[in-house]
């Protein structure tokens, strides 16, 4: 056996936990209800990329080694050797036509877990070097800058103070100020590395008085694409160090779906219990527009508007109202989508498929469903919660035709700031 | 051993040995799942959070077909997946029925079992239809899926004669078959659902506590 199947068979069965053992067991019956829910698969109805063909392939795989009728008789049941070739298909299943977004999950009759199966094999493709190279890059980039964030800081303090002049003239206060380390702050605000996700935040901050503070990192967590808890777990500990050094209340990340699910269930599992609070911006907004802390005038956003439900903040973090009491305080004509909320559909970008260039044209493909939804509503504006979301649905506006500007809820927030 | 002695034994102690196999082989595929670790999701006081309502919507979704989307789309689906399992319901209660409380099993009893045994017959030609020509599900049919439909459809169509007609002969064969089912299930595909018991209880548990169910 190769050194990569040796390393690969090692990972497998190191991710073998009960949540894999029963979803590669007999529990999916193949009876193919999944393929309507997936987006890949109404793209063009390709009977390779349904969710239980994809997952069949890492399945049978597992069932080669733990079910006794596939032991004994592997052609009967479909089971399949590990081999550097099945390894190079599980990327394509498991990276390229697989988004993790868990709308198959809730709508299989037998609740099969794709994604737990699909994380196992991009953990193990991870693993043995065969993860897209430009997923670990930037995982790995994430890491190394909190190795040496001195030499970022200063570049960073000079691209806020640029950000903190169009504040100070778009709030009209020529003090207002966006903090960086400020020590004691209530909140510890992680953002993306745009000004997108730092100034429309900061406009809602200083109109609701807030405490506030920049993170000097990134919210992102490429290591969650790669199924990778180490390399995910010291991505999350930069923004756990610094929220513990500053003494702050809480840590609000920004509109990131995957971010806001790492940190929502990924860092209590890593890390325990935790001195301050963990909450993703809508929630804080949602809290500001039914308390009253923000003054907001919906006609500032007179556009038909309507709203994407990432599959992060919908299915995997229940994040469904908090967007909707936003948008009906600061828009005049929102329009939903149908499907939404937990049965909103993937972009079809989501879990890393975004940045992989090579790959560009499977998810604009894959983003179909959700070009012709958009286009049903009539919108002229969607807003999105999420980055990658956001990404996505602009390049589907482009590649389909749409005429659609696409915002965040902060953005359309800050504009609807009376 | 005479046909009526091997008859007697087919009905009493076949099923009784075949059921102990049964019992033991899925007792060892419990104990393999149980022992392994179960990754964790969120805090300790998260995953000790168990709502009841999302695990009983969880549970729930089978006797609605309404629930999901999957089966709003593909109603057909789902009234052959009903009546499919009523039938094998029927035929494996009538495999404690005919040999334990022989009263119950009367004319009616027995023309009302026969029925719905036919009927999951029949929803059983639409599966084999269905696996050759829906193309999502061919590329995933596998010899053992055809092998499954295939046992089950011979049982049913034993099952119906034994039941109406109350031969000792057909009777044989279907309590004969009863126990090769009985030894084969938990080894095969068949025994999904009792999967679907731990997979429904996880899925109800993990949208309850993300607030989803």
């Amino acid at each position: 056996m190769s050194e990569i199947l040796e390393l690969a068979r090692a990972e497998l069965d190191a991710r073998y936990n009960r949540l894999v053992a029963l979803n590669t067991s007999s529990l999916c019956t193949r009876c193919g209800l999944c393929a309507d829910a997936c987006h890949f698969f109404l793209a063009d109805r390709d009977p390779e990329v349904s969710p239980a063909a994809k997952t069949e392939r890492v399945r049978s795989v597992y069932k080669r080694d733990h079910d006794w009728l596939s032991r004994l008789f592997p052609r009967f049941t479909g089971a399949r050797e590990l081999t550097e070739d099945e390894l190079d298909a599980w990327v394509d299943a498991s990276f390229q036509y697989c988004t993790m977004c868990e709308r198959c999950v809730i709508n299989c009759p037998m609740a099969v877990d794709t994604p737990a199966v699909m994380a196992a094999a991009r953990g193990t493709l991870t693993a043995v070097g065969k993860a897209p190279e430009i997923l670990v890059q930037l995982a790995d980039a994430q890491i190394e800058r909190a190795n040496s964030m001195d030499l970022f800081k200063d570049l960073l303090k000079e691209q806020i103070g640029y950000l903190e002049e169009e504040l100070c003239e778009a709030t009209g206060d020529p003090h207002a100020t966006i903090p960086l380390e400020k020590e004691g702050a209530e909140t510890l605000y992680v953002a993306l590395s745009g000004a997108h996700t730092i100034l429309p935040a900061a406009q809602i901050f200083h109109s609701a008085g807030a405490d506030w503070t920049l993170s000097l990192f990134e919210a992102s967590n490429y290591g969650i694409f790669l199924g990778d808890a180490k390399r995910s777990k010291a991505i999350a500990q930069r923004i756990i160090d610094e929220a513990t050094r500053l003494k702050v209340k809480e840590v609000v990340i920004t509109e990131c779906g995957h971010a806001v699910f790492s940190y929502r269930w990924g860092v209590p599992t890593w890390f325990g219990e935790l001195p301050f609070k963990l909450r993703s911006l809508i929630e804080v907004l949602a809290e500001y527009v039914d308390d009253g802390r923000i003054t907001l005038d919906p006609s500032a956003n007179p556009e038909p508007v309507t709203f994407h439900d990432s599959c992060n903040l919908s299915r995997k973090c229940g994040l469904m109202q908090e967007p909707r009491t936003i948008l009906a305080a600061t828009t005049e004509d929102f329009r939903e989508m149908s499907p939404n909320r937990e049965q909103a559909f993937c972009c079809g970008a989501g879990s890393g498929l975004v940045a992989v260039e090579e790959w560009r044209e499977t998810r604009l493909g894959a983003g179909r469903p959700k070009a012709e939804q958009i286009e049903q509503t009539g919108a002229k504006v969607v807003v999105t919660s999420c980055d990658n979301c956001r990404h996505q649905i602009a390049d589907l506006g482009e590649h389909y035709g749409l005429g659609i500007e696409v915002r965040n809820l902060a953005e359309v927030t800050a504009r609807a700031l009376a | 051993m005479t046909a009526q002695g091997f008859a007697h034994f087919a009905l009493y102690d076949l099923q009784l040995i075949a059921l102990g196999i049964l019992v033991l082989l899925y007792a060892i595929k419990i104990r393999q799942l149980i022992r392994l670790p179960m990754p964790a999701e969120g805090t300790a006081a998260d995953r000790a959070t168990t709502d009841g309502r999302a695990v009983a919507a969880s549970y729930a979704s089978i006797l609605t077909p309404t629930a999901l989307e999957s089966t709003r789309q593909h109603w057909g689906r789902w009234l052959a997946f009903a009546g499919y399992h009523l039938g094998i319901l029927v035929a494996i209660l009538a495999t404690f029925t005919i040999p334990f409380t022989p009263a119950l099993m009367t004319k009616p009893v027995r023309v009302f079992c026969a029925a719905t045994i036919l009927i999951g017959l029949l929803a059983g030609f639409l599966k084999i239809a269905w696996r050759l020509t829906i193309p999502e599900l061919r590329v995933i049919s596998k010899p053992d899926d055809f092998f499954g439909l295939a046992v089950l459809q011979l049982w049913f169509l034993v099952a119906i004669p034994a039941i109406l007609l109350d031969h000792i002969g057909w009777l044989t064969v279907y309590f004969v078959i009863t126990a090769l089912l009985l030894v084969y299930v938990p080894l095969s595909k068949i025994s999904h659902y009792i999967y679907w018991f731990f997979s429904r209880y996880l899925i109800g548990q993990k949208y309850g506590r993300r607030g989803v169910f």
